[in-house]
């Protein structure tokens, strides 16, 4: 093979190394913190690691917040399961009892201890997967 | 009459758009049609023009048969938000959005006077772009309809997270910002169109692109800042995906305008200069498409309409798929230079630019992950910041490690490392030292955050050897890159102390109560509720002594708007040097105590501040008389 040629190949292969392993990178790092979102349902039957960080969405249970000093405790339900979520600090503005939110936190023996506590500012606003469920 | 006037106006003004789209793409570019399209894109320009200021006009005379200024605006509302009203919503600011994409092509008309033949093919290209745009508004978001015959008396008012002046001024700005890049994607696409290889579009386009680039970085700081004060969330940046799509052509257009100095100055990389100036309003026009389409959900994103998506989606392809099909198409004829010469002022850029496109592609990935993985695999997902942080801070670490060494590097020639050996020296010196004193003052070992600061000093250190050396030896540095690198190293210091430092808790205090936090003693004096104008409010005052026997007074806020019975935050902020005291007010439990978060937050201005350097840079830039 010509010399020119074969430094071509080299380059190209090169350059074709370095993009495969970048992007498998990028790709590595995006599925190692990806938070996955659930249900009270579909977190039922689902075992997740304790360090995993996930989000859950679904009603808040009317009666069901509790506060004691700055932490906050409630239920969140999509009607047919339940689970209770540990908070400190300020909850939204739009957070009330009977309507939706959305946390991200962690999952230890049955209560998702959240980070975050997120109420849409919108006030028609239903976590996604739970419009249907709610029809009825 | 006066709305169909108006309306009317717009109508025209699409017809006019149309012709001069029309003689510039087929026909034969002679002087005199030149002159023509420049005319007709120009009276064009004024009946736009006109018709927006009859809309703006209808809404500061409260003129509520407009169905959209009746349902945004209020008769009680100050002039100013009146007109700030037009683009709180979908309709009217996406008529701001295309008034501001035909005045850029109107600046651009008028203040080109060389370069005819790329001109009039570059007019005829941005009308082309605004008749697509201008038929989604009137056909699919038409801001002229009209509640006939009776108007209702008053309007249903503005979000009132959004009667702020930061939040006026912001959506104007940035998109001041993303339809700028009409101009250097309309030349390079003309460029292409007209296939010759010698035209150099690139120079005509240096200015304009840095403008647009300056008022997208404006516009984005803007954002932050308003969001930082406005929302009660503390923080300046939440990789929301509205945030990511505005910051993907912000990335992309700076990669763009340092490709560009170099196809300017020795001819390299203009094959790869024409690709990013596509990217670049790509990603504007992606982002337009994101927000209005509704397709994520984001606090940003406008009501869900899958007409208007589709209408978007369809054009938006139409735009991009033929950029690119010309572009392939025209590739053999680009000259270039080949072959860039190792550690030369191109070679260093040309690793940053590959940097920045490792950025995009991720952010790219991040905004559209979800939506993909939901397809295939039926789960919801979202990305957040730790994605985005694994991705970032090694990247732009590495990126300032070349900006660092490229300092004092040459256009087409090797650095002379030995000559320079003594500021790299010194520069990583008193780096190290800096990075030592600070891991130990604050007892800090985080490697990410402390890199993070060593790229953000070395650079700085660099730059201020430069300045001493150029005052001393009066050697010529270029002050505007100096100026905006300079604020790169104070961006990275300030945000990397502001995730080392910053702190927050939550505590529950009852009137009368002290309460201590870092050092603050925080004394509950009163909380009452207040009958405003437009709200109900309840404001807490607390007063507050700091470690250095400092004495000051925080009033965070709740309000309750009449016309929506929206309840809004209103946090308090003391702002010292270098740090924010930042206060928000929850509930009242049971027991007669209320919640309150405080944050402090470090260095939280000198991030905006750095931003808006860059941005002066950039606009300095523009006025000097230098022609690159």
């Amino acid at each position: 093979m010509n010399p020119i040629r074969k430094r071509r190949i080299y380059s190209i292969l090169l350059v074709l190394l370095f993009s495969v392993s970048g992007i498998s990178l990028i790709l590595y790092s995006l599925n190692s913190n990806l938070d996955y979102f659930f249900t009270p349902t579909e977190l039922k039957d689902k075992n997740i690691p304790i360090d995993k960080r996930i989000k859950v969405g679904g009603m808040v249970l009317n009666g069901s917040v509790k506060r004691a000093s700055s932490k906050i405790s409630f239920i969140v339900t999509d009607y047919e399961n339940s689970i209770t979520v540990e908070y400190e600090g300020i909850v939204p503005d739009l957070f009330k009892e009977g309507s939706g939110v959305v946390v991200l936190g962690f999952l230890d023996n049955q209560i998702v201890y959240a980070e975050e506590v997120l109420a849409k500012h919108d006030e028609n606003y239903m976590p996604p997967n739970l419009d249907i469920k709610n029809d009825n | 009459m006066i709305i169909e006037i108006s309306h009317f106006l717009s109508v025209l003004a699409t017809g006019l758009f149309f012709l001069a789209g029309s003689f510039s793409l087929f026909t034969k570019n002679t002087l005199y049609i030149s002159n023509l399209i420049s005319r007709t894109y120009s009276h064009g320009f004024l009946l736009l023009l006109t018709s927006f200021s009859i809309y703006i006009w209808l809404a500061i005379s409260d003129n509520f048969s407009v169905q959209y200024i009746a349902s945004h605006s209020n008769t009680e509302l100050p002039t100013f938000y009146k007109i700030s009203s037009i683009w709180s919503a979908h309709e009217g600011s996406m008529f701001l959005w295309i008034v501001f994409l035909s005045l850029w092509g109107f600046f651009f008309n008028i203040s080109v006077k060389n370069d005819q033949i790329l001109k009039s093919k570059s007019i005829g290209v941005i009308s082309v772009i605004l008749v697509g745009f201008l038929l989604f508004l009137l056909v699919t978001s038409n801001p002229f309809i009209t509640i006939l015959p009776i108007a209702p008396l008053n309007g249903a008012d503005i979000n009132p997270v959004l009667q702020d002046p930061a939040l006026a001024i912001h959506p104007p700005t940035l998109y001041l910002g993303y339809v700028g890049f009409v101009i250097p994607f309309a030349c390079a696409i003309s460029f292409l169109l007209i296939g010759d290889s010698n035209i150099k579009w690139e120079l005509l386009v240096r200015k304009w692109s840095i403008a647009a680039w300056a008022f997208l970085t404006i516009g984005i700081t803007l954002g932050s800042w308003w969001a930082y004060y406005e929302l009660g969330w503390g923080g300046y940046w939440f990789w929301d995906p509205v945030e990511n799509i505005a910051l993907m052509p912000w990335l992309a257009a700076t990669a763009f305008i340092h490709s560009l100095s170099v196809s300017i100055k020795s001819s390299h990389l203009r094959i790869w200069t024409i690709l990013l100036s596509i990217s670049v309003f790509s990603l504007s026009l992606f982002g337009a498409f994101i927000v209005r389409s509704g397709i994520i959900d984001s606090v940003h994103s406008f009501a869900n309409d899958p007409d208007r998506g589709l209408y978007l989606l369809g054009f938006i392809s139409i735009i991009v798929f033929t950029s690119i099909y010309l572009f392939i198409f025209r590739l053999p004829t680009i000259k270039e230079s080949k072959r860039i010469k190792k550690f030369s002022k191109e070679s260093f850029i040309s690793i940053n630019n590959i940097f920045f496109g490792t950025l995009i592609f991720s952010v790219m990935l991040g905004v559209t992950y979800p939506l993909i993985y939901e397809f295939l695999f039926d789960q919801k997902i979202s990305v957040g910041a730790p994605f985005y942080n694994a991705i970032f801070i090694p990247i732009v670490v590495l990126a300032s490690f070349f900006l660092f060494f490229s300092v004092d590097s040459k256009w087409s020639r090797k650095i002379n490392f030995k000559f320079f050996k003594t500021p790299i020296f010194l520069s990583l010196f008193f780096s190290i030292i800096t990075v030592i004193y600070i891991s130990d003052r604050f007892n800090s070992n985080n490697l990410a955050i402390l890199i993070s600061i060593f790229a953000g000093t070395i650079i700085i250190f660099r730059y201020i050897y430069e300045l001493l050396d150029s005052l001393l030896n009066k050697k010529y540095i270029n002050p505007f890159s100096v100026i905006a690198h300079m604020a790169l190293g104070l961006l990275l210091v300030s945000i990397s102390f502001n995730s080392l430092l910053s702190t927050e808790r939550a505590i529950n205090i009852k009137i009368n109560e002290y309460e201590e936090y870092k050092g603050l003693n925080i004394y509950f004096d009163d909380i009452r509720v207040l009958k405003n104008s437009n709200n109900d409010s309840i404001k807490a005052t607390f007063f507050i002594e700091d470690a250095k026997g400092k004495q000051f007074n925080l009033s965070p806020e709740k309000r309750r708007y009449f016309t929506r019975g929206q309840i809004t935050t209103e946090t308090a902020i003391h702002i010292m040097p270098l740090k924010d005291i930042y206060m928000t007010i929850g509930d009242q439990l049971d027991d007669g105590s209320w919640i309150v978060n405080i944050q402090i937050n470090y260095l939280i201005r000198f991030i905006w501040f750095s931003a808006a350097l860059m941005a002066f840079a950039g606009i300095m830039l523009i006025f000097s008389n230098r022609r690159a």
